[in-house]
């Protein structure tokens, strides 16, 4: 050994392996022949090596498979029904639709009667205008006193004196005009099924479409379908590995 | 079902595939952080942290020896667990006799099937490489434990441990010297099979 330098040991475990060429490996055993200090170098290294090889090989104390929680793997998401991966984006549009459906519903309700009013009265000059605006004319005068005047730029100044000394007010307001004010205030349906008889007014109920009660019960269905295949596929998922 | 198969299934994370080649390799992981770290808990739990990072690394593996690929993982784990060791020193856990002394050859690592004089010789060896081994800077030993104990090639040890061929070469050889020098020590105490095979070489 003390003539072995470890470029040597080198050579004599690369031999041991049967890493070295064949040049390097005629030269080595040439040289073993000749050099028993290499020899018995060879031959320590060598009952090391066999030593080494008989080491007690232990069987691994449990096994260290991986569950898919070790290995932080979810449940696939199933594959059999695709459609339903996309469930609760359907499922929100539809909630996103109803309630929005409802809240334009709200809004509406002040807007209604106006609208309803232009419908069913013309405003700007149709036949239900005229329908409506014929009777008011027809009707008896607010103002008695002033029923059989006549109107107002007509009248002669002698009659409007005589009509203040004897405590007689003047008419402040045609009849027409009050009729208009009438008009002008927001009338109820009760009223404007009074004040336009031929025209059939709808109660309030009927005007609501069911769509939104549809799409929010859809939504929900949608959403169940989903957890339960979702739950299913899980369970089934997790029997498997754990059985395996 | 061959290993490439089964590797190629665990990289598209079949799980169970995966598990199928632990079951194939976790004796030889085991047994590789066992000789590493000498300690029976700490090498069980280096060799599951190796299969959990084997799992997630998976698609990281190239080809080429899957077994020194996963030789790598367990042996990257113990390298990590001699590092935790150093700084927070512990006592082993190894068996006393009454007087507190520690047992030389533990009984509690023996093997039931093994006769008795097997199993003494058994105690004896598996003490006396255990001892040289822990003697060995921690680079040499995992060299010699994936050469000698698990039988990899130069190859198998340099992907192993992420050196070129020469390095291997040359920590193998200086490992084997100095264990040669140890087990000169436990000669006496060396199996009567090993003595048998020393004498039948000279």
């Amino acid at each position: 050994m003390t003539t072995s330098s470890f470029r040597d040991v080198e050579q004599l475990s690369a031999y041991l392996d049967g890493q070295l060429s064949g040049a390097e490996k005629a030269r080595l055993e040439a040289r073993l022949k000749s050099d028993p200090a290499l020899a018995a170098l060879l031959d320590d290294l060598r009952q090391a090596q066999a030593l080494l090889r008989r080491a007690p090989h232990r069987r691994a104390p449990h096994n260290f498979t991986l569950t898919p929680k070790m290995a932080g793997i979810r449940p696939p998401v199933p594959r059999v029904v695709p459609a339903l991966s996309w469930a609760s984006a359907v499922a929100m549009l539809l909630f996103v639709c109803t309630f929005s459906y409802g809240l334009i519903g709200q809004l509406g309700i002040s807007a209604a009667p106006r609208l309803a009013a232009s419908e069913h009265y013309g405003i700007g000059g149709g036949p239900a205008m005229a329908a409506t605006m014929a009777p008011a004319a027809t009707q008896a005068p607010i103002f008695p006193a002033a029923a059989t005047q006549q109107p107002l730029g007509t009248q002669s100044a002698d009659t409007a004196v005589q009509q203040l000394t004897n405590g007689t007010e003047l008419p402040t307001a045609t009849p027409e005009v009050s009729t208009m004010k009438a008009f002008v205030e927001t009338p109820t349906l009760e009223t404007r099924a009074v004040q336009s008889p031929g025209v059939a007014l709808r109660p309030r109920s009927e005007l609501v479409h069911p769509w939104p009660y549809l799409w929010l019960g859809l939504a929900v269905v949608l959403v169940l379908a989903a957890l339960i295949v979702r739950w299913s596929s899980r369970r089934s998922f997790l029997r498997k590995h754990k059985s395996g | 079902m061959d290993e490439p198969t089964l590797i190629r299934d665990a990289q598209r994370g079949d799980l169970e595939a995966f598990n199928r080649l632990v079951l194939a390799y976790q004796d030889q992981v085991y047994n590789t952080a066992l000789r590493i770290l000498n300690d029976e808990d700490l090498a069980a739990d280096a060799a599951q942290e190796a299969f959990l990072s084997a799992f997630r690394a998976l698609n990281s593996y190239r080809g080429g020896s899957f077994r020194a690929w996963l030789l790598r993982t367990v042996t990257n784990a113990c390298y990590d667990e001699l590092r935790r060791k150093r700084r927070r020193p512990t006592t082993p856990l190894e068996p006393e006799t009454e007087d507190g002394e520690e047992v030389e050859s533990p009984r509690w690592l023996a093997d039931p099937n093994l006769s008795p004089e097997q199993r003494l010789d058994q105690e004896e060896l598996e003490h006396a490489i255990q001892h040289c081994l822990e003697n060995l800077p921690t680079e040499f030993r995992a060299v010699v434990v994936l050469a000698d104990i698990q039988g990899l090639d130069y190859s198998e040890v340099s992907i192993a441990v992420k050196k070129p061929l020469g390095t291997i070469k040359s920590r193998l050889a200086r490992a084997r010297l100095r264990l040669r020098e140890c087990l000169q020590s436990f000669r006496e105490l060396l199996p009567s099979a090993f003595r048998l095979e020393e004498e039948s070489s000279l």
